[in-house]
């Protein structure tokens, strides 16, 4: 499932990763470590919402 | 001759032929909504409007109470009376308690009025004053059973007080019996209150009672607080059968919306056994008291009309939680009046509202309702608590945790910290919220001053953070001894543990969103109250977000700028701009509307009937009420990077601008995307935009008038509103420079940065540094388009916003 920041907007999508923050593709939401962080502005993981 | 009131128009037997005398109550600024409001507007027609139909209804006599918080009693009594004196045939009941307000009534109006009212509340020192202008001027006066035990509960205190204002009235003041109507009070026994079920017998005991003992006197009632609590159907129903044998024991008159009166004739026999159980408390059936029969019996009659006192039956308690919990402030102060007869009104903050607000909180932080939700219950616990206050000693504050909260040195934004104000206050804690820009030193001067529990410090700039780090060992030098929370945007656990709870011997917590403030209050005082504490994770390093490939390419092309130097632009298509609001942030982040425990369907509904509906409402507000003023102070500059500065040129001026290099790979620094004096030069943008300061205001009024709901709703759409204006303007400036070739297509896409170049705000991760601000205003001179700076180096209105413009393509966000 995708997440959304709530903060800036920005889509985690698990079949893209987040190349930024060096996390590969099929990485989910769920198993991104606890210091992962919105790569455009930075909130935590707790600022994310399920998006579909 | 028979007792009787006096208009210019008529006279009206006291005793009426076929009792009972009715006088309309619905002229009362306390107990009718629409005649509140119509005098909040100094709507005099609709006052009179009220009037007339309480007259058409069947009203032998108005009552008239001007009596409300905010409002000049008397000039509204001196406004009203003629009114009422010229255009009603009845005559006026006088409605206050006011001595001054009670003698000018008596003097202008033309007529025999009744005044209601007098009590021994105070032990017998205003009935004397009240009853010199009754007998002085001929009224006539309602006296209520009310001691300095309060309200009399049982007959035989009824009685007895009845006795004594007799005494006072008759025996001392020389008023005849016949002027005095005593109400020995009704008390609701539709709230399931064990105490009052038998509330209808002593009333009824106590009026024959007062005809027996007191021979002469007159006795009156407001009637429909027996039924207080049930439905409105039902209400009607035991409100006659009350009505019915009150007469028998011998109530001559009754104040009540006449309106609402139903003969008795037509309820039919089954149902009029039932209400005289419950009046009678007559137990039929062991396993069901005479209220739930009622309440089942009546739970299928259908409504006919008047959905405000709509109400399915519950306790009033109940309905004052429920209130809270749904945010729902009708007929607020009925129920408060009603409950204030059994409860203090520190009893009623403390048992009701308290755990009201509490379980809001609960349910917030299981995710189950949302923050909008949650302010509309603290306006409720607000209203409710004003309304008691009054009532209240002043000591009840002084066992209340106290908070100081202040947002810091330097920083000017307000909404986390009143956001936190909002959730303590109304959770029951007494906060100082001592305002923003607060230096340490006054910090401590007034926690000293307070003598508060716990400092509460707020700040949304990244320097703000590294003020409150700062400050720390000057707390703890100045002896401070007490929790101190911090909360704001650039605050991280890491940093709060690692900088600034070191320099604090008592607890330094950090508060993510408003709510943890509480739930580390609740710590406190359970006495689990720990600073924050950090360790890293073992399982993976940091993450430092950006990208880490490749250097910075050299070979780009520079742009070609369409002018060198500043200009200003005050016509701006706000349209355009409205239509590049970021609503996901807007409606999650801002506003507070998360998904939550909800299904992807139950969301979308709620975005479908709620959430996009109140969008539609700002965004025609802002294009159509002159809210917003968009206006921009930009420029592009020749420019060369030297090291880690940018110097840009300006009327023979050089501008550096001190940007900081990334500790590691890539090592990053922002003066990478521009070129330097021996690859040629480059070309810089810089911008700064407004919507002006009319938002501001009104935000400002919001919180004011405490509609914490509106406030937070406000504040966040005009901050949405600045940032579309920045990408909107930042937009214009790549279609200058003619590197607008690959635009998004979608509001994700500028979030995304799907666009050549980027933009860095003054005091965000990649340029951290705020006093910058200093050389772009004197580059941009903003001020002409109303934009001043403080001396922080923040922007006046809030709602702006600058920026540095840089067309590199390989130029994105990342942090230092």
């Amino acid at each position: 499932m995708k997440y959304i920041c709530i903060n800036c907007g920005y889509i985690y999508d698990p079949a893209q990763g987040d190349p930024m923050g060096e996390i590969p593709p099929g990485t989910a939401f769920e198993d991104l470590p606890d210091t992962w962080v919105c790569p455009l502005c930075y909130s935590t993981k707790d600022l994310f919402d399920p998006v579909d | 001759m028979k007792p009787s009131l006096a208009s210019l128009y008529e006279s009206v037997e006291l005793i009426q032929p076929i009792k009972p005398l009715i006088i309309g109550e619905r002229c009362n600024a306390n107990g009718s909504k629409r005649f509140r409001e119509a005098l909040l507007a100094d709507d005099y027609d609709t006052c009179l409007t009220i009037a007339r139909e309480q007259e058409a209804v069947g009203a032998h006599v108005i009552d008239l109470c001007t009596a409300y918080a905010g409002r000049d009693e008397m000039k509204d009594m001196e406004t009203l009376i003629p009114t009422y004196a010229s255009s009603l045939k009845p005559p006026l009941m006088i409605d206050s308690t006011t001595p001054a307000v009670i003698e000018r009534a008596l003097q202008i109006y033309p007529g025999r009025c009744i005044i209601n009212s007098v009590n021994l509340e105070d032990g017998g020192v205003n009935i004397y004053k009240v009853l010199k202008l009754v007998k002085q001027y001929g009224a006539a006066v309602v006296a209520l059973t009310i001691d300095e035990k309060g309200m009399a509960m049982t007959a035989k205190d009824k009685l007895a007080v009845a006795k004594r204002i007799h005494a006072i009235a008759v025996d001392e003041m020389g008023l005849r019996p016949q002027d005095i109507l005593f109400d020995p009070l009704t008390f609701t026994i539709g709230a399931g209150d064990e105490t009052l079920r038998d509330a209808a017998i002593q009333t009824m005991d106590a009026i024959r009672g007062i005809k027996k003992e007191l021979p002469g006197c007159l006795t009156m009632l407001g009637l429909s607080n027996i039924s207080f609590g049930l439905s409105a159907a039902s209400r009607k129903i035991l409100n006659a059968v009350f009505l019915h044998e009150a007469l028998e024991a011998g109530l001559d008159s009754c104040i009540i919306d006449a309106a609402k009166m139903m003969p008795l004739a037509s309820i039919p026999e089954e149902d009029r056994e039932i209400c005289m159980d419950l009046l009678y408390d007559r137990v039929k059936d062991p396993e069901k008291s005479p209220l739930l029969t009622f309440i089942d019996h009546f739970s299928n009659a259908a409504d006919t009309g008047d959905k405000e006192e709509e109400q399915k039956w519950k306790p009033i308690e109940a309905q004052l939680y429920d209130k809270v919990v749904t945010g729902n402030k009708d007929d607020l102060e009925d129920v408060l009046d009603m409950l204030l007869q059994r409860r203090s009104p520190l009893g009623i903050i403390n048992d009701i509202l308290v755990p009201g607000m509490r379980h809001v909180g609960e349910l917030f932080g299981k995710g189950e309702i949302l923050l909008p939700f949650v302010l509309q219950s603290a306006e409720v616990m607000k209203m409710a608590v004003r309304y008691l206050e009054p009532l209240m000693e002043k000591s009840d504050e002084s066992d209340k945790l106290k908070i100081l909260l202040a947002t810091v040195q330097g920083d000017v934004h307000d909404i986390g910290k009143n956001l936190v104000d909002i959730i303590l206050s109304n959770n029951g804690y007494k906060v100082y919220n001592i305002g923003i820009k607060v230096p340490a030193e006054t910090v401590i001067q007034k926690a000293r001053e307070y003598d508060v529990d716990i400092i509460g410090l707020s700040g949304l700039l990244v320097k703000s953070a590294m003020v409150m780090s700062e400050s720390m060992p000057q707390y703890e030098e100045a002896g401070l001894n007490v929790p101190i929370f911090l909360g704001g945007a650039a605050l991280t656990r890491k940093f709060v543990a690692q900088s600034c709870v070191p320099g604090y011997a008592s607890p330094v917590v950090y508060n993510l969103v408003a709510f943890d403030a509480l739930k580390k209050v609740r710590d406190f005082e359970a006495g689990t109250l720990k600073a924050t504490e950090w360790s890293a994770p073992t399982d993976s390093k940091e993450v430092k977000p950006g990208l880490k490939d490749a250097a910075v390419s050299r070979d780009n092309p520079v742009p070609r700028a369409p002018f060198l130097g500043d200009r200003i632009v005050t016509d701006i298509d706000l349209e355009e701009v409205l239509s590049l609001i970021n609503k996901q942030a807007l409606f999650r982040g801002r506003w507070g509307y998360r998904r939550g425990k909800m299904t992807s369907g139950e969301y979308q509904d709620l975005i479908r009937t709620k959430v996009e509906p109140l969008y539609e409402d700002f965004r025609h507000q802002f294009l159509n009420e002159g809210l917003i003023d968009a206006k921009a102070a930009y420029g592009y500059f020749a420019c060369e990077s030297r090291e880690n500065n940018l110097v840009m040129n300006h009327d023979g001026k050089e501008f550096d601008f001190a940007f900081p290099r990334q500790g590691e790979a890539p090592f990053l620094c922002l003066s990478d995307y521009y070129k330097n004096a021996s690859e040629g030069g480059d070309v810089a943008g810089l911008f700064v935009v407004t919507i002006g300061e009319e938002v501001s205001k009104r935000t400002a009024q919001l919180y004011e008038a405490d509609e914490y709901h509106d406030y937070l709703m406000l504040h966040a759409f005009s901050v949405e509103v600045t940032d579309a204006l920045a990408e909107y303007w930042h937009k214009r400036m790549r279609q200058e420079l003619g590197i607008a070739s690959t635009e998004p297509e979608n509001i994700h896409g500028y979030v995304t940065q799907q666009y050549q170049g980027s933009r860095y705000g003054f005091g965000y991760p990649s340029c951290p540094d705020i006093s910058a601000q200093g050389l772009v205003f004197e580059m941009l001179k903003p001020e002409r388009i109303g934009i001043s700076l403080t001396e922080n180096y923040e922007m006046v209105p809030e709602q702006s916003t600058s920026a540095l413009v840089a067309h590199h393509p390989q130029a994105k966000y990342f942090a230092v």
